[in-house]
């Protein structure tokens, strides 16, 4: 019975901000400005019809899509390893920590300059996405490790594990779900790096592309359109590992405030 | 007769900075073989420290303790230790987590699996073998820890506060229980409560420590037979004993236990 509630405010809620919308495009009457009819139908005649160079709605999601997850596995593959082996080794963890700290805090579009001189083609996409997942994947992990419970591992010195079997046994399995946390923000921001990655590949196909090419012809529905189709992949993209995490972590308990 | 565990001139030292905690000082006692022990004293006097240098996860500042003439080595000695805090390994569930000792020993899975049924049955928690921890209460959860550590048929069975945290009902049970298989398999045990009774339930020996930085206060042979009537004239002179070496130490104002 809850949830039905909460499904029909959140469904209010959109109406409402949906109404709001509409009311301000009128009094601020300005023509470039789109309301959410023209939003939707704009969303409609990309998907349908397709853009000026006949690209459909699908096909800007399905490359876009695809060069986020090429970024953020390659951006998986280099973070846990390495995270894995900065938790463990504290002489490691003091020799990087101060190459990481300040590149950390560079954002993921200071690099474009770098990769538009240095790199070519879809390179440069997957250069963009792996700068923003990097960092939360990396950290995470190393949080996780660094949570592992002492008493634990005490535990298992009092069975006589060795030192590979406390890593394997023990720091892994508990730092998991911090390193799954680490893959979804990391992904999150991957994909949130598609605009700005896109924005220097020559091709005309993706969904940051979409929003160049429109925003040049001054059409702001169509803009809004791709930016609105961004929020949502995001939102599932988050909700699918979100499943996921609670299927495989379901023995850590989750505090619900009711 | 040699000694199971000899504890010698022990002293710890726990140094953080400039400042320096003194824990144990110039503990000597020993342990003959299948003997149980209960180690009381006033709470912070050290007793966890004690247990974690017998099982080689603490050194000693000073002294040295020996299992049969050899510094305490977890790979070579075999032993069951029962942490006061919750030790389960979140992600396993109940079978999981008693193989754990049985993997790191390392047994084959079929032997770990038929080990681990037996113990789980023991402790009284068979159906519960595919519980998670976070679906087990604190009494549970600490029998499934128990089980763990008989499983591997541990030499030294080392008990820090183990029933602490179970209702009285449980922990009469698991007292008895904890008996029982003493009887059966005649291991050592070194049992640390600060509960009084609980000592002169179980031991032959009940070890006061002082206050900290602990030392030996005494050392009570328990005379009585097993199973021990709690309400016997006996019993409760060796509990009133026991509870003035006690309260000797933790000042006038604590009771209870």
């Amino acid at each position: 019975m809850k949830y039905h509630i909460n499904y029909l405010f959140s469904f209010l809620s959109i109406i409402v901000f949906l109404i709001l919308w509409h009311l301000f495009s009128i009094i601020i009457n300005i023509p470039y400005f789109p309301s959410p009819i023209s939003v939707i139908k704009a969303i409609l005649e990309i998907a349908l019809i397709g853009d000026v160079d006949k690209y459909t709605l699908a096909q800007h999601i399905y490359v876009s899509v695809e060069r986020v997850l090429l970024g953020f596995s390659i951006a998986a593959i280099t973070a846990i390893p390495l995270g894995l082996i900065i938790g463990i080794k504290p002489l490691i963890k003091d020799t990087i920590t101060p190459i990481i700290e300040p590149i950390r805090f560079i954002p993921p579009i200071a690099w474009i300059p770098l990769a538009i001189v240095l790199l070519v083609g879809i390179t440069r996409y997957i250069f963009i996405i792996w700068v923003g997942a990097f960092f939360p994947i990396l950290l995470n992990t190393i949080a996780g490790i660094k949570r592992t419970s002492n008493i634990l591992i005490q535990m298992a010195k009092s069975f006589g594990s060795s030192r590979n079997q406390i890593i394997y046994k023990i720091i892994i399995p508990s730092s998991l779900p911090e390193v799954m946390t680490g893959l979804r923000v990391g992904l999150g921001v991957g994909w949130m790096c598609i605009v700005a990655a896109e924005m220097i590949g020559g091709e005309p196909i993706g969904l940051g592309r979409l929003i160049i090419k429109y925003a040049g012809l001054l059409r702001l529905d169509v803009v809004i359109a791709g930016m609105i189709v961004i929020g949502i992949i995001g939102m599932l993209m988050n909700y699918i590992i979100l499943a996921i995490e609670k299927r495989l972590f379901k023995w850590r308990q989750e505090i619900i405030i009711t | 007769m040699s000694k199971e565990i000899i504890v010698d001139s022990l002293t710890k030292i726990f140094t953080q900075g400039k400042s320096k905690l003194e824990v144990l000082k110039d503990l000597t006692f020993d342990v003959n073989k299948g003997e149980f022990i209960c180690i009381v004293g006033p709470s912070g006097c050290g007793k966890t420290t004690l247990l974690k240098i017998i099982c080689g996860l603490e050194e000693p500042t000073y002294g040295k303790v020996l299992i049969r003439n050899e510094p305490p080595n977890p790979i070579k000695h075999r032993f069951g230790m029962i942490f006061q805090e919750d030790s389960l390994l979140p992600w396993r569930n109940v079978i999981g987590n008693v193989k754990f000792g049985l993997e790191i020993k390392g047994y084959n899975k079929k032997e770990s699996e038929e080990i681990s049924r037996k113990y789980i049955e023991m402790v009284g928690l068979k159906g519960f073998e595919n519980y998670y921890p976070y679906q087990l209460s604190g009494g549970m959860k600490k029998r499934v820890a128990i089980a763990r550590a008989l499983a591997i048929d541990p030499d030294l069975i080392l008990m820090d506060e183990p029933f602490a945290d179970l209702d009285a009902q449980t922990r009469s049970l698991m007292q008895r229980e904890l008996l029982r298989i003493w009887f059966g398999v005649g291991k050592t045990v070194l049992f640390v409560t600060h509960n009084v009774e609980e000592a002169v339930f179980l031991a032959n020996r009940v070890i006061v420590l002082t206050k900290r930085p602990s030392r030996v206060k005494s050392i009570i042979n328990i005379e009585l037979p097993y199973p021990r009537n709690r309400l016997s004239q006996s019993f409760i002179s060796y509990r009133e004993k026991i509870l003035k070496l006690f309260h000797e130490e933790m000042g006038v104002s604590e009771f209870g236990t």
